[in-house]
């Protein structure tokens, strides 16, 4: 077993913060406390932190399915505590801590400049520049669970070194990193045991009527790519069913794993689209039931979604009510649909041997997912979410048995500071 | 002449296509016999990748499927998985496999069979005895898995891998084989380190049950469906009076079939059965779709065929139910009636004793160029000697103890 990269970064992150606050002990008298939106403290110029918290509840009602485990109705899916702030005007970090995983605790551990703009570098664990949705936070999300693309295609966290920008006006955004593995949401146990290596990736982001005055201002779109080295073994990309269950079997790969992704998002006033397409290609090389070299295993997923923020108001990454629930208002509420699909496959001749982690053709398999939900924002730290989703499951583009007519229902209670 | 030869043609057709179809099952039934009845030694081929061969050996420790194709006189069947299998038995040197059938593609089977193991006889230096217990359990009418030899070749370069005895699995296969239906609920009992359990009452909890009784079937359904029966029967044989076992457990377990496989466990001394010395072990357990009916359905004999002198009362105090059979003059004298039904069919034109020099015969060249044999030789020849004297006094030595009892 590999040693464990959050465990390291975490002490060298605490180490540094204890270095500089001994340092600076005479700023410390100048501390001061604030409870507004969070629980903050300033000392001068020379350091802020904000205590961050985030919890979800879910109220779970998926279908009842032959050969898989029944899921338990309550879920917590997020209970995290963490820091951020900024450290002598010139950094700013965060600290994640996920309570309740007990093996792999830590979340976001990074420390980034910020003075120039259009040069910055993050370093630590952090999300792998991927995705927009992925790279969306949790808490944040339009709908209960994040697009089956963005959740298993996408790479997910891992220890890197990133730069990152914004130039001309803001119109381009870009990032760009390497990191040690190839990102958490590979496998779960990616954390632990890592199953890739090194990984490059980068991130284009355009908003080409930025600097305008239009309906088009907030459009935005985007492409991004990863490549990284895949140790042999059964490392392939997982997929996975709406309530968890193994979708498709995970492959056994050998050589290179490549991502593209694309993006694009618009928020014209109280509305959002938002879209993505992402396809990973996992290289095979000698992992046949002979030896010999494999096809290529491909995954693709894509998503189209769009939200209404029925009470009005410009559609943001946050939405904070302007008339809170309890308080003279009744919140903000927003309805959303997305469509979406995720697909694996292997190209080649069916010779029957389709359904093994070797075989050398992988018959084609596809979720089709539509959700339908609903968002109502309390005040900005209380989210209620209610989602219907219906799957369809097919291979080879015959509806699996008894799973042509899925529904589940998930209802989220939302608390974050 | 055309309308007289017409229905004729058409019946013909409609005959034969229903034989193609009817047959099917039957020619799969007929080629699997001849795997598995001993008769020959047979070659299997496992195809799998070279890397996972290793990793089988590496990480034998871990249940992890491979996939693999598996080929049998020149059939190949794909998609199957393999993965290391066995309790103390386990090891790196020459492990034992499980193959699935249908771990892949659900539905395929090998020859009418969801699964398949291959034992590589680990603790039996003679490679038989198991095989030959078994034979003795379906002769006396227990449904008991079949066993037979086979050379195993393994990798793309087809590397000879030694002699493996290939078992049929307790599986849903099985269970239409020999029962008709597979519906019920099947579970594997798992030995304890220091549980020494013999059907006593553990109590009320469910949860005792939960590592004790592994389903095969019905995995996904809940303690209380999987494992209140399972506590019912054990709760009836602790209470029921050991002068009516028969109609307090009827309809719960047959206690007739129990004192067979008794008698036949302590016949050829099997000393990790149902009596061992470490509490019950080796079986599986089934109950019928419907019905609170279970069966009981043995499973690897492997420590057998050594203890010549044992006693007919070896360890009966070790077991609730042996204990009340053993205790109740009736169920006594029945058990003691099987024991010498058994001495006589063994004895019976040399039966056993000819089957177990067959199968020395049979496979004797095969472990001489085995180089993963995990004894040597000389064990070889000694452990085939020890059990064929076995078979030749055992008869006489039960007859014996049994007379001097009466």
């Amino acid at each position: 077993m590999r040693s464990c990269p959050p465990r390291v970064v975490f002490t060298w992150a605490c180490a540094l913060a204890v270095l500089l606050w001994a340092a600076t002990a005479p700023a410390l008298a100048q501390v001061k406390l604030s409870f507004d939106k969070r629980p903050s403290m300033k000392a001068g110029n020379l350091l802020t932190a904000g205590i961050r918290f985030k919890a979800q509840v879910d109220f779970r009602d998926f279908p009842d399915e032959p050969e898989t485990p029944s899921k338990p109705v309550v879920d917590l899916p997020r209970t995290r505590i963490g820091v951020e702030g900024r450290l002598m005007r010139e950094f700013d970090y965060q600290i994640e801590g996920e309570l309740s995983d007990a093996s792999q605790p830590w979340r976001d551990i990074f420390i980034q400049t910020r003075s120039f703009r259009l040069l910055q570098v993050r370093a630590g664990q952090f999300k792998i520049p991927f995705s927009l949705e992925q790279l969306t936070s949790g808490m944040d999300l339009d709908f209960n669970y994040r697009s089956l693309a963005a959740s298993f295609l996408a790479p997910g966290r891992d220890v890197g070194l990133m730069v990152f920008g914004r130039a001309v006006n803001e119109t381009l955004r870009y990032q760009a990193g390497v990191f040690k593995h190839g990102g958490d949401n590979v496998r779960e146990s990616e954390r632990t045991d890592a199953q890739a290596d090194r990984t490059y990736a980068g991130r284009l982001v355009v908003r080409p009527w930025n600097t305008y005055d239009n309906l088009f201002r907030t459009f935005s779109a985007g492409v991004a790519f990863t490549t990284g080295v895949l140790p042999a073994g059964p490392n392939g990309v997982r997929g996975k069913t709406i309530p968890g269950d193994t979708f498709f079997q995970q492959l056994f790969v050998n050589g290179n794993r490549r991502r593209i992704g694309g993006e694009f998002q618009w928020r014209p006033g109280p509305v959002q689209l938002q879209g993505e397409y992402i396809e990973t290609r996992d290289q095979r090389f000698g992992q046949g039931i002979e030896n010999q070299d494999l096809p290529n295993a491909y995954a693709r997923g894509w998503y189209a979604s769009g939200v209404w923020l029925l009470t009005g108001g410009q559609m943001r990454d946050s939405i904070a009510p302007d008339r809170p629930f309890l308080r003279g208002g009744i919140g903000a509420i927003e309805i959303g649909v997305r469509r979406e699909r995720l697909a694996a496959w292997s190209p080649g001749v069916n010779d029957g041997s389709f359904s093994s982690p070797r075989a050398p053709w992988v018959m084609p398999r596809a979720d089709d997912v539509w959700t339908a939900g609903v968002n109502w924002f309390w005040n900005p730290f209380v989210k209620l979410q209610a989602n219907v989703i219906h799957e369809r499951r097919t291979e080879d583009g015959r509806v699996l048995v008894s799973q042509g007519n899925l529904w589940s229902q998930v209802f989220r209670v939302q608390l974050g500071f | 002449m055309r309308s007289r030869t017409r229905p004729a043609l058409i019946a013909t057709v409609l005959l034969a296509a229903f034989c193609l179809v009817a047959g099917r099952p039957l020619v799969a039934q007929t080629q699997i016999d001849s795997l598995l009845d001993g008769n020959s030694l047979e070659d299997l081929w496992v195809h799998l990748n070279a890397r996972d061969w290793e990793d089988l050996h590496t990480h034998f420790q871990e249940n992890t499927y491979y996939p693999a194709d598996v080929e049998w006189r020149g059939v190949r069947v794909r998609n199957a998985a393999i993965r290391v299998r066995g309790v103390t038995s386990r090891n790196g040197h020459k492990p034992s496999f499980r193959l699935d059938f249908n771990r892949y593609v659900t539905g395929q089977t090998f020859f009418g069979l969801d699964a398949l193991t291959l034992d590589s006889s680990w603790q039996d230096p003679s490679m038989i005895t198991n095989r030959l217990a078994m034979l003795l359990f379906r002769q006396m009418g227990i449904a008991a898995p079949r066993v037979a030899h086979v050379r195993l070749f393994a990798g793309a370069e087809r590397e000879y891998v030694g002699v493996y005895a290939v078992t049929e699995e307790v599986v849903e296969s099985f269970l239409r084989d020999r029962f008709g239906e597979d519906t019920g609920y099947l579970y594997e009992f798992n030995h304890l380190e220091n549980d020494n359990w013999g059907f006593q009452d553990p109590g009320p909890r469910l949860g005792w049950y939960v590592p004790r009784f592994s389903p095969k079937t019905h995995e996904f359904e809940s303690v209380a469906n999987l494992y209140m029966p399972i506590r019912d029967l054990v709760q009836r044989i602790n209470d029921a009076p050991q002068s009516d076992l028969e109609s307090r457990l009827g309809g719960y377990l047959d206690v007739n079939a129990f004192i067979t496989q008794l008698a036949i466990q302590n016949f050829v001394a099997q000393s990790d059965g149902l009596v061992g010395g470490v509490g019950a072990n080796n079986f599986y357990l089934y109950r019928f779709a419907g019905k609170n009916l279970f069966v009981l359905i043995p499973w690897d004999q492997g420590n057998a065929f050594t203890a010549s002198d044992l006693p007919p009362s070896y360890n009966m105090n070790t077991n609730v139910l042996a204990l009340k059979i053993w205790n109740d003059p009736k169920y006594r004298a029945q058990y003691l009636a099987t024991l010498l039904q058994i001495a006589d069919l063994v004895s019976t034109d040399s039966w056993l004793l000819t089957e177990a020099q067959r199968d020395y015969q049979q496979i004797r060249d095969a472990v001489y160029a085995d180089a993963f044999a995990p004894y040597s030789l000389t064990q070889f020849e000694e452990m085939h000697a020890t059990v064929q004297q076995f078979i030749r006094t055992r008869p006489d030595i039960v007859r014996q103890y049994i007379a001097a009892m009466q």
